[in-house]
């Protein structure tokens, strides 16, 4: 969003081309002015001023103003009218081309932003403004040889500016070209130019990182050394040192400086990790010992009684897991489970955990105490025995032991009603056991006990959600959301991404694919805001010498839809789009067709349903625009800028999204490959992508790209049971087309004949069904495929071989699966 | 070794009780725990009316849970200007440390602070030995006998407790 006007004064001289007369230019002045002072409304009467004089009617200068302000007040399309009219008018005008590089900046055109600035630059050469928000349009896209080259004309423009040199280093830094980055840094600094104490140990620490990125790691320990004491963040700098002392293998100093560290703060958990490394423990008891001298020494960190438990075993561990267990139960430590959950890889581990539980259960039943040797002393509170009920339900629960669990959670819920914890677990077991419904009413009845509380509202909210009761959950976000305007809106304008996800899967369970769509696009749009947020941050970082931050933020925003978000939405939507080609939506002109044959009360229900969804979009429309209905209680100030700020971004927008229109899109397999090509780039390390590329490429018969798909996946998980479905799929495919160019039906074979490993489709598939027989989704895989082909040629499988299969099924004693298995008939 | 014992150490209970407002908020939890404490089962109306009480309703907290919880009332019959006390009660599991005590404190620091008390009394069931012996610990007596008091328990009849508000002195602490 435009959030700061960019400056047009710099040259305040008038066209060359177009000269203004006196009366105008001061006006003219005025128009600018009023610009920079944000007056936009007083602007423009100054700038009709100039127009409505017959002669400078199309003065170009002029009508670009007007069209930035246009712009800034919410009217796009005049602005862009009057900037073209401007440009036209008088094309040798380095400020009308600023102009619309502005506006198309602001729509979001950024190679058409990059274009104009570049001709506005070959008119006026030495016009820092014009120079400035190239530099910035180009880091924002990530030219980098440009933003170099821009940079480069800045820094001999105004040498005298820190930026300028800032800028440049930074520029050859995100180019990976550390030398020169690191000669610009140590001009600069030699230049004495004026700078806080704050921003010289930023510029310190940027210049270490930039030392550490190229590899040279002891000219970065000289230099950090050199300039310890000038450097305030000390975290950073002894960070730093750790990193760079274990890379240079002197280990002894390094375990010195994570001790330091570990006086600072004794609950990070890297520290220890590189502590161990660097002490490098030859036994048990020596790694013990790290974690001994912390306990002792700080008597309220917890992490270091906790660290432990994930490398000792025996006895050992039994010990320490007793003395950890009673000191969290005693203080009522909710978080308990979760903080044990990463032993419960161990089988043995967990039988400890689960028979130390009910020990210490059964003691404090009876003589409250954690067990009966315990002095008298040792007496525990209610509340101990009552946080012991709700460990072991919450341990049984992960466990998938469904009646143990709700026996010892309704044990706590006799022992103490009250407690909202409680309730969450409850229906956590229901939930895990599949009775979403009922999980959903145990949430609730946790949550009318304290609505004040956020967190179990938004919790029984998603259990809402989970259960498909989406009226009900917005209803329920709506008690802590802003009033005036409906829960959905706010919740969307505050990017509450988990919301929009759970909402969107909950719609896909109903089968309204549109309103799913529509909240696959509402997160995907999220994420365009969150990539075009960095843009104030390249002026503001430049500004506070905040550089390492800044580096790391491009870094971050780089691989911003590696987030999983955005996996989550994307796979949704292209789940969705796939379901819509495979089966397409009756579109509403058909409709009409058929309205003819209709009984009036059939058309008039069809018709109100249609007004009903026009006046929803309508309103969804008036609420973005901010002009609500119920009596708003807001200032007026802050109403007019969340109006400007919304009409900003609807201006940014394409359309508004609405279902009807999502669902029955006339390419949803190229909407598919939208969501698809990040993931394909960020997370290829995920074997769904590939399956989900493969499900596309196969509807538009592409057999190269399906074959790349597959290969990927089985780099990555070769005993996939959908893998194998694409797998046998692809064969099939293979054989059945004839005519393929000779390079690719080539390719084709001799890959599927390294991937099938077998000599031909159905002794591939009968492998994998005994390699797998122990799990049911790979079964239906490899029973699914012979099915299929049993109807198409049935010469391979008799009947009775496939009743088999479908027997076995049923009988099968499935590893860890809660599934009813229904019959397929 | 040394270290678990030092460990272990730290694992002595904590045991704090506060006191809390009776808010729109929290009041299903007072509700929950009345469906609990009491044989007693009260209507939508009397959570509608404890919402006004102010002092004279409050959450008794162990640990920072709800454990009891007491509501009183101003009542002018007889000609009389009487608290009555209509509910003071806690969990079974956190009974006889004192929460009672603190409830009850906070009854006669509020009959106090009025002034205008002429006495505060309630009612017990004449089966509820347990309540009767703590209230005459702290200087209740029983003034009288109704019969059929309560219409769906047994036994139905029920004592009227009651203690005089001028014996109230400024320590009332009784250690239980």
């Amino acid at each position: 969003a435009l959030r700061v006007v960019p400056s047009i004064l710099s040259r305040q001289g008038m066209s060359k081309s177009q000269p203004l007369p006196p009366k105008e230019q001061t006006l003219f002045k005025r128009v600018l002015k009023c610009y920079e002072q944000k007056q936009f409304k007083n602007g423009l009467k100054f700038a009709k001023q100039i127009l409505s004089n017959p002669k400078q009617s199309e003065h170009g200068e002029t009508l670009a103003m007007k069209g930035l302000m246009l712009n800034a007040l919410g009217k796009k399309d005049e602005a862009f009218d009057h900037a073209r009219r401007g440009l036209k008018s008088d094309i040798r005008s380095h400020v009308c081309w600023h102009v619309y590089g502005l506006l198309q900046r602001a729509d979001r055109k950024f190679d058409e932003a990059i274009k104009c600035y570049r001709n506005a630059l070959k008119l006026d050469q030495e016009n820092l403004q014009i120079m400035r928000d190239l530099s910035l349009l180009q880091v924002q896209m990530r030219d980098l040889e440009g933003y170099r080259e821009t940079r480069y004309q800045l820094l001999q423009q105004r040498p005298a500016q820190r930026q300028s040199w800032i800028g440049y280093a930074v520029s050859y830094h995100l180019l990976k070209e550390y030398s020169m980055a690191l000669s610009i840094i140590e001009q600069f600094s030699d230049t004495q130019m004026e700078t806080l104490e704050y921003e010289k140990s930023e510029l310190f620490l940027y210049q270490n990182m930039l030392l550490v990125e190229s590899g040279q790691h002891q000219a970065a320990v000289d230099h950090l050394e050199k300039f310890e004491s000038q450097v305030v963040d000390k975290i950073s700098l002894l960070e730093a040192k750790g990193d760079l002392l274990m890379t240079l293998g002197r280990q002894s100093e390094a375990a010195l400086v994570y001790r330091e560290l570990l006086e600072r703060n004794p609950e990070n958990i890297l520290y220890y990790r590189r502590l161990e490394e660097a002490r490098q423990p030859a036994t048990v008891e020596e790694r013990l010992a790290i974690y001994a001298e912390q306990i002792e020494h700080r008597h309220s960190a917890s992490l270091p009684r906790r660290l432990p438990l994930s490398f000792l075993t025996g006895e050992k561990f039994q010990g320490f897991l007793d003395a950890y267990m009673r000191r969290m139960l005693a203080k009522g430590a909710a978080p308990l489970f979760k903080l044990l959950k990463c032993l419960y890889s161990d089988a043995e581990k967990v039988q400890t955990i689960e028979q130390t539980a009910l020990g210490f259960l059964e003691s404090l039943a009876t003589c409250e105490k954690f067990s009966p040797e315990d002095a008298d002393s040792d007496i525990q509170p209610p509340t101990t025995e009552l946080w012991t009920l709700h460990l072991i339900a919450r341990h049984f629960c992960y466990l998938h032991q469904w009646e143990k669990a709700l026996e010892y959670i309704n044990r706590a819920l006799e022992h103490t009603p009250t407690l909202v914890e409680l309730y969450v677990v409850k229906g956590k077991i229901y939930k895990s056991a599949g009775d979403c419904q009922k999980a959903a009413e145990c949430l609730n009845d946790g949550r009318m006990l304290d609505t004040a509380d956020r967190y179990i509202n938004c919790k029984c909210a998603k259990y809402m959600l989970q259960s498909d009761q989406v009226e009900r959950a917005e209803e329920l976000c709506s008690m802590f959301t802003r009033e005036g305007s409906s829960a959905a809106d706010t919740l969307n304008e505050m990017q509450c991404i988990w919301f929009e996800r759970e909402c969107a899967l909950s719609y896909q369970r109903q089968g309204q694919w549109g309103k799913a769509l529509q909240k696959c696009h509402e997160i995907e749009r999220h994420f365009v805001e969150i990539f075009d947020d960095q843009f104030d941050f390249h002026t503001y970082c430049m500004r506070k010498m905040t550089l390492r931050s800044y580096v790391e933020l491009l870094q971050v925003e780089d691989k911003l839809r590696s987030h999983p978000f955005y996996f989550d939405a994307a796979r949704l939507a292209i789940e969705i789009y796939i379901r819509l080609y495979d089966k397409p939506l009756v579109a509403q002109h058909s409709v009409d067709d058929q309205l003819a044959e209709m009984s009036e009360q059939e058309k008039k229900k069809l018709l109100s349903k249609q007004r009903k969804a026009q006046k929803k979009a309508a309103h969804k429309q008036q609420v973005h625009s901010g002009q609500d209905k119920d009596g708003v209680k807001k200032d007026a100030k802050e109403k007019e800028v969340k109006q400007a700020d919304s009409e900003k971004r609807e201006s940014g927008k394409d359309q508004i999204l609405l279902p009807e229109e999502l669902e029955t899109t006339k390419e949803p397999l190229e909407e598919a490959l939208k969501f698809l090509r990040p993931l394909q780039t960020l997370v290829s390390g995920r074997v769904e992508t590939h399956l989900l590329a493969y499900r596309i490429y196969c509807r538009k018969k592409k057999l190269l790209l399906m074959l790349q798909s597959v290969k990927r996946a089985a780099a990555i998980d070769q005993n996939h049971h959908e893998l194998h479905e694409h797998i046998v799929d692809l064969a099939l495919a293979v054989a059945a087309s004839e005519s393929l160019a000779r390079p690719v039906s080539a390719i084709l074979r001799t890959s599927l004949l390294a991937l099938l490993d077998a000599p031909d489709v159905y002794e591939f598939n009968s492998q994998f069904r005994s390699t797998h027989a122990k799990s049911l989704p790979h079964l239906l895989s490899g029973t699914y495929r012979d099915r299929k082909q049993l109807l198409l040629c049935s010469e391979r499988y008799t009947l009775v071989q496939v009743h088999s299969i479908y027997n076995c099924l049923y009988e099968l004693s499935v590893e860890s699966q809660n599934v009813r298995i229904c019959c397929w008939g | 070794s040394r270290m678990i014992k030092s460990m272990a150490v730290a694992a002595a209970g904590r045991r704090t009780t506060d006191l809390g407002d009776v808010t729109p908020h929290n009041i299903r939890q007072l509700r929950t725990l009345n469906t609990v404490v009491f044989p007693v089962t009260y209507n939508d109306k009397f959570y509608k009316d404890v919402l006004e009480l102010g002092e004279l309703a409050k959450l008794a907290y162990f640990n920072d849970i709800v454990v009891g919880g007491v509501c009183c009332r101003v009542d002018t019959s007889q000609d009389k200007r009487r608290l009555y006390i209509m509910t003071l009660g806690c969990l079974r599991p956190y009974r006889r440390r004192g929460i009672g005590t603190v409830l009850l404190d906070h009854v006669f620091k509020v009959c106090k602070e009025d002034g205008k008390f002429d006495s505060i009394y309630l009612h017990v069931q004449v089966s509820n030995d347990e309540a009767l012996s703590f209230y005459q610990k702290f200087g209740f007596n029983i003034k009288e006998k109704e019969d059929r008091y309560y219409k769906r328990i047994e036994p139905a009849d029920a004592y009227v407790l009651e203690k005089d508000a001028s014996e109230l002195v400024s320590s009332q602490l009784v250690a239980c």
